[in-house]
């Protein structure tokens, strides 16, 4: 009996136990190179890893429908590069206002993507494809051929991602403030309890009264909208914007995701699954260099066989949950 | 993605699928003809032999779309086969650089690309509750980054005997040069349309493509058939890597990067489904050689290569949108001429 | 089915709105296709435009052109294209050594020139190759630069692009060799070959990795311009001692470059690009036009950039070479910055 239980703990509580696998991994690197564990290193890591963090809470989102979006980091490039060509051309200064325009050029952006896979029922990942190519082409032609926009012509903008407040830089207080209110509006908000309403299932959604579609539209927008931030923040970070930035990012994007136990197939996943995964991917990326007995070229490897490993044992687990559900019943 | 639809309550039974199937490679054919037309009045090098010249690299992605549609007409996608080219191509090089015969040279790349294909089906047939694009997400990075440390630093092989690779990147015809690609690419494209078109093992495809649920009970061995599908997945992969290197005299880390998104382009562009069930080979086909002949055509004008990908974007989504946005139009408009 | 045909001939009309045929001009002039890594790389951008500048003023149209991507497979399909066209001379940067070679031996069999510029494509598939700066005065410039920054003795690395990038393989090589060849150097050690891949995001991790790693670094060497940027803002955000040196673009690393201890760039290296496209596009003109074929010995003069003469290079084949690099310090990099 005892056994049961705590296999059922782990097994429902996902978060728990991919938790343990974070702490594990810290603890680790942190016995192996201890220069590791302070708090400058991990602040860094949060920081070259926002683009990251911040939308995953979209892939989320949007993976709660079940669908899948790959067009995002043509997306980020498209509003980055926009937002640098502006600053570099004098009309935009205000650091509020630039990350408002990256925004709101993500906003049209997802409302296109939206559009099409909500309303002319394109497989999201065919949109997604075609838009990736688009807006990626986007970037490419509004920067007059793909023209870097350096750090010196970036301004006042440049020093936001080295700005702190209350001892904590600026571009981890936008991760922070991302979770948090993604954290409300998925757990409390009616509006977010219908994406998992359409996520886990859709017809029964639709008779319930709520407009799938709309929905779908919505989780779309979300996406753009802090695809658009993620171009700010990038270009924030490394104080330079460039067309092909982040290219094939995506791929983590989802693989965070994945890692954080959302579900492809929609309507399971949570924001601190989301926000796991995207550590853990982190951690890898920042630890593997500092793991003398491991050739850096075995970062891709490693980090796909982890992918397998944690989507491969996310279903045995289930299997075992099930199996034991059903001995129950019999008893 | 593919189970959802026998919970559907508003199913549409497969009322007139044939037909608009027919109709949709109707305008293929029309379309491949509107390209050329297009493209000759666009470049004025574009002729025949030209075409015929630039064709073989375009032409190696569509043994990947071949594979490619059972895949998507399993309602499934692989986007782990640049991987594969990848691994396979870098591996074949190295047997060549031994020094082996150029059939086992063949054999390895064929071989080594059949493996990861089954490596791909073993997993997604052990583990059915698993989406195959998180998967073969995890085997794209997995088969690279493979490629990656057998290649080492230096990151690129080159084969020292070219003379194999010369031979099959050769060409037939005196004035007109036929590329040997080309026959191989439509007598392996008829093969594999009769085989999903006209045979049981291809009605199996649809049958699961349409509802896997009901295709397992009715007897149909949904887990052999995926993972045969699969693994005949790496072999084109395998051959794709092969012309690659015929190409090229050898791989580097950065072969075959984004094959998997232009396999996909090219069959759903032909009306094949990623949703499953629909669409069949001859449109994958006509669509493989719309997209090679624009590409050909702008490229021989130097258009922008950023803008050239813009245009297969918008097409790719229009091909898709507009025959789902006629059909709401018709059927919004039958309901009012019923009221 | 009516419907279906309005809808492709949507998608036709699309493609032809799209795709207006660019303003194409007869010129009886040498046709020269300058090929690049990829779009969007201001490093190119300044050569092709002196490029340019320099071929049309002799009477030269060149056409610029991008690969999709920055792969091999890319410029295969770019190369295939322009063998269909009538260009007299190819002048290409290639991303890869030894993968162009089946595609530009096609090239020479039409009877077209290939020049190679900035990145070298192997031996057997050019004429010659315009060299920046020779790689041994390269890697000579930047182990001086370490062994200034480090004060003769101590630990040292280098933050390099991907692993198999043809240029900095080559520099990294031939800093290996000159470190080992001479006594000055013994002092200085080289911990580690790290590699950005000229991603901004993985280049800081590297950076970060290195200077945890070994906290007793003096120096980092960054022979790229992507690498450079991103170790600069790293180290100058954290206030690190380490400093930094490399190649890098003067109006990237501006607000880096400085003599004070709140700079992370004393001085770093570069060529001069817009010498490089001149000088390249000299030299397609004078191959062209049969002045040189591409052998060792030769001499040419390159409009106002003087006398040049074919030397051997070391993979085999020859090159010329433009000069030494250029050093860019506090003084000068204000100045440049306003050019590339």
């Amino acid at each position: 009996m005892g056994k049961k239980s705590a296999i059922k703990k782990i097994t429902g509580s996902r978060e728990a136990l991919l938790a343990l696998i974070l702490i594990v991994m810290i603890v680790l690197v942190g016995i192996i190179n201890p220069a590791f564990l302070t708090p400058k290193q991990f602040s860094n890591m949060l920081k070259n890893n926002a683009v990251c963090l911040v939308m995953s809470l979209g892939m989320l989102c949007v993976m709660l429908v079940g669908g899948i979006d790959i067009s995002i980091m043509s997306t980020l490039a498209f509003s980055g590069m926009a937002i640098g060509v502006l600053i570099k051309g004098g009309y935009i200064s205000n650091t509020l206002l630039i990350f408002l325009i990256a925004m709101l050029i993500g906003l049209g952006c997802g409302l296109l993507v939206g559009f099409v896979i909500s309303r002319a029922d394109v497989p999201p990942i065919i949109a997604t494809m075609g838009f990736q190519y688009i807006f990626r082409a986007l970037g490419y032609l509004i920067s007059d051929g793909g023209d870097w926009v350096s750090a010196a012509e970036l301004g006042n903008f440049k020093n936001f991602g080295t700005s702190r407040f209350l001892g904590l830089n600026c571009v981890i207080w936008i991760i922070i403030f991302c979770y948090i209110v993604f954290f409300i509006f998925m757990k409390w908000f009616p509006l977010g309890r219908k994406i998992y309403a359409v996520g886990s299932n859709p017809e029964a959604a639709e008779v319930s009264g709520i407009n799938v579609k709309n929905i779908k539209l919505m989780v779309y927008t979300i996406m753009g909208v802090l695809a658009g931030l993620g171009g700010a923040i990038n270009v924030a970070v490394y104080a330079s914007a460039m067309p092909n930035m982040q290219k094939g990012g995506e791929m983590d994007v989802i693989a965070a995701c994945v890692i954080g136990g959302v579900s492809m197939s929609g309507g399971r996943g949570s924001v601190v699954g989301a926000l796991l995964g995207a550590l853990i991917l982190a951690l890898i990326a920042k630890a593997l260099p500092l793991i003398p007995f491991f050739d850096q070229l075995w970062l891709n490897t490693i980090k796909g066989i982890i992918i397998l490993v944690v989507v491969v044992l996310n279903v045995i687990l289930q299997r075992m949950a099930d199996r034991n559900a059903l001995k129950g019943r019999e008893m | 993605m593919a189970g959802k639809s026998g919970r559907s309550i508003n199913n549409v039974p497969e009322n007139p699928v044939k037909k608009a199937l027919l109709s949709w490679e109707g305008i293929l054919i029309v379309l491949f003809a509107a390209v050329n037309i297009f493209c000759i009045w666009f470049s004025e090098y574009y002729n025949i032999s030209s075409v015929l010249r630039q064709m073989p690299v375009y032409l190696a992605e569509v043994f990947l779309m071949l594979a490619m549609a059972f895949i998507l007409v399993l309602g499934e996608i692989d986007i782990s086969v640049g991987s594969i080219v990848c691994l396979s191509a870098t591996l074949t090089c190295m047997m060549s650089n031994t020094g082996a015969p150029f059939v086992i040279v063949v054999l390895t790349a064929l071989v080594v690309g059949t493996i990861c294909g089954m490596v791909n089906g073993l997993i997604l047939t052990q583990f059915p509750e698993l989406p195959p694009m998180i998967v073969t997400l995890a085997t794209q990075i997995i088969f690279r980054g493979i490629a990656e440390i057998v290649l080492g630093s230096g990151g690129s092989i080159s084969v020292k005997n070219t003379a194999g690779f010369k031979a099959i990147a050769g060409k037939i015809g005196t004035d007109i040069k036929v590329p040997y690609i080309l026959f191989l690419v439509l007598i392996l494209g008829v093969i594999f349309a009769v085989i999903l078109g006209k045979s049981t093992f291809g009605r199996k495809v649809y049958a699961i493509g349409t509802n896997r649920v009901t295709a397992h009970y009715s007897g149909i061995h949904v887990q052999k058939i995926r993972f045969i599908i699969y693994t005949v997945m790496g072999t084109m992969s395998g051959l794709c890597a092969l012309f690659m290197i015929s190409s090229s005299y050898g791989a580097n880390t950065t072969t075959g990067e984004n094959f998997e998104m232009d396999a996909i382009a090219m069959a759903v562009f032909g009306g094949i489904s990623s949703m499953g069930g629909k669409g069949n080979l001859a449109g994958g086909l006509i669509s493989a050689f719309i997209i090679t002949c624009l590409r050909i055509g702008l490229g021989q004008k130097n258009v922008y290569a950023q803008v050239i990908l813009l245009i297969i974007g918008v097409l790719l989504i229009c091909a898709v949108a507009l025959p789902n946005i006629v059909q709401q139009i018709q059927k919004a408009l039958s309901v009012k001429k019923k009221a | 089915m009516n419907k279906k045909m309005v809808s492709a001939l949507l998608c036709g009309a699309m493609v032809l709105s799209m795709a207006a045929p660019a303003a194409y001009a007869e010129e009886d002039g040498v046709k020269i296709a300058l090929v690049a890594k990829l779009a969007g790389d201001a490093f190119f951008e300044v050569a092709a435009e002196s490029f340019v500048e320099a071929a049309e003023a002799e009477g030269a149209s060149v056409e610029v052109v991008y690969p999709e991507e920055a792969t091999a497979d890319a410029q295969i399909k770019v190369l295939d294209n322009l063998i269909s066209q009538d260009f007299d001379v190819i002048c290409i940067s290639a991303n890869d050594e030894n993968a162009l070679q089946a595609k530009l031996e096609e090239a020479m069999d039409e009877g077209i020139q290939v020049v190679s510029f900035d990145s070298a494509v192997n031996a057997d598939s050019r004429e010659v190759f315009v060299n920046q700066a020779g790689t041994t005065q390269v890697a000579q410039a930047l182990m001086d630069a370490v062994y200034d920054i480090c004060d003769g003795e101590g630990q040292w690395a280098i933050l390099s692009a991907t692993s198999q990038a043809t240029n900095q393989n080559a520099w990294i090589a031939a800093m290996q060799e000159i470190m080992e060849s001479d006594e000055k150097y013994a002092d200085l050690e080289l911990v580690e070959i790290a590699y950005g891949d000229d991603e901004a995001q993985k280049s800081t991790d590297q950076t970060e990795a290195l200077i945890t790693n070994y906290p007793d670094l003096k120096c980092i060497c960054a022979p790229t311009t992507v690498g450079i940027a991103a170790a600069a803002k790293y180290l100058q955000d954290n206030e690190c001692s380490c400093k930094l040196t490399g190649l890098g673009l003067p109006s990237e690393m501006l607000e880096y470059t400085g003599d004070g201890d709140e700079y992370s760039c004393p001085y770093f290296y570069l060529w001069d690009m817009e010498g490089l496209g001149a000088l390249s596009a000299y030299t397609c003109i004078a191959i062209a036009d049969g002045t040189i074929t591409g052998a060792e010995g030769e001499t040419f003069t390159a409009g106002d950039l003087g006398e040049f003469e074919i030397v051997a290079a070391s993979d085999g084949g020859t090159e010329i070479i433009l000069g030494d690099p250029m050093e860019f310090n506090p003084e000068n990099v204000a100045e440049w910055a306003e050019i590339f």
